[in-house]
């Protein structure tokens, strides 16, 4: 059977490759991608498991679902015109499938999505965490931007579900979770400052997020994350359901590392769960 | 339910770059084409952001427009346009 061995959440900023790029390795934005690929490694996954919202890329508001899944052996990105290299990363079909089939027995009814590519709010994380682009991917995709979301306790219970239909899987293969996303963001809304296109509205609940998270608060945060809360943390905040749905797999339990960026409304995080 | 098509457009700026110059080029001529009423039609010619999210037009694709500046929306224009807008009726 498998094992999901770690979890972990990061933000998907699309400049960050870019100011990377610009910076160096000792910026402060590549040394935390750089702690949380250090865990991953150290987990030494055969297959990642992740949550995101796509922004209107794969999926267009003519056809845009709920909750899906990607199921195909080549995935390509990003598609979305980020200032970033081009990749390809294998598909884990076989867990893709797996997972579809037991959440739609468990009452999750997936979407199903087989020809696609992805946009930066995977291959940004991904560009950091994998760069030789080494570990099959599952994409999970959560409506986290084109109001009404999924509810977060719909979210975390999809979680929960994923994870176990994870632990029966009948392979031999150590799984990594990761929750892709913003805690406050506004994009292109009212919330965002003067002179600006984007900005962080609500740095007190990405305070707060971050401190359920490092305590193992999951039922509180799950509790507060409501439609309402969410919107008023930016038109983007819908994005900590990313964050919601993997701790599906972690529970209660604390952090291994957490680096809260509150003034920018996301943090990046670690769980070691083997 | 036309704002979708206010929707499209701004998505089809983005991943075309042929749509994406006619808009510069001649925004009215460039719009003929789509099936907008005419209130939607003013208001993207005149740029009238927080108009277009107010009927539901989504902000993360209304703020590709400033990228290139398409209907004369700078940043700055843009920012100060859509800070006026109350929210939508699907908001909480």
């Amino acid at each position: 059977m498998a094992e999901i061995v770690a979890a972990f959440g990061v933000p998907h900023t699309p400049n960050f490759p870019a100011l990377v790029a610009k910076q160096g390795p000792d910026c402060r934005t590549a040394q935390l991608f750089a702690k949380v690929a250090n865990c991953l490694h150290d987990a030494s996954p055969d297959v990642l498991v992740i949550y995101t919202d796509d922004h209107f890329n794969t999926f267009f508001l003519d056809n845009f679902p709920t909750f899906a899944i990607g199921i195909a052996d080549q995935i390509s990105g990003p598609n979305d015109q980020t200032a970033m290299p081009s990749y390809r990363v294998a598909g884990a079909a076989s867990l893709a499938s797996h997972v579809r089939a037991r959440a739609v027995a468990d009452g999750f009814d997936l979407s199903l999505v087989q020809e696609f590519d992805l946009d930066h709010s995977i291959m940004v994380p991904l560009h950091f965490l994998t760069p030789d682009m080494q570990i099959p991917i599952v994409p999970l995709f959560i409506n986290g931007l084109a109001p009404p979301l999924p509810s977060s306790q719909r979210c975390y219970a999809l979680g929960r579900a994923v994870g176990d239909a994870i632990d029966d899987w009948p392979a031999d293969k150590r799984v990594a979770v990761i929750g892709s996303g913003s805690f406050s963001l506004e994009i292109g809304g009212p919330k965002i400052p003067p002179g600006e296109r984007a900005g962080t509205p609500d740095p007190q609940w990405a305070k707060r997020v971050q401190d359920h998270l490092e305590h193992g608060r999951v039922g509180d945060l799950v509790e507060e994350a409501t439609a309402a809360r969410l919107a008023r943390a930016g038109n983007i905040g819908g994005e900590l359901l990313n964050w919601i749905a993997m701790l599906g797999v972690v529970g209660d339990r604390k952090p291994t590392f957490i680096a809260p960026e509150v003034e920018h409304g996301h943090a990046y995080a670690a769980w070691r769960l083997d | 339910m036309s704002i979708y098509a206010v929707n499209k457009l701004c998505r089809e700026a983005l991943r075309d770059a042929a749509f994406r110059a006619a808009l510069k080029r001649d925004p009215q001529a460039a719009i003929a084409p789509l099936s907008l009423t005419e209130e939607e039609r003013a208001a993207l010619l005149n740029g009238d952001v927080a108009w277009l999210y107010e009927r539901g037009a989504h902000p993360f694709l209304l703020a590709y427009l400033t990228r290139w500046e398409l209907f004369g929306l700078t940043v700055s224009l843009y920012s100060e346009r859509i800070r006026t807008a109350r929210e939508p009726a699907h908001a909480e």
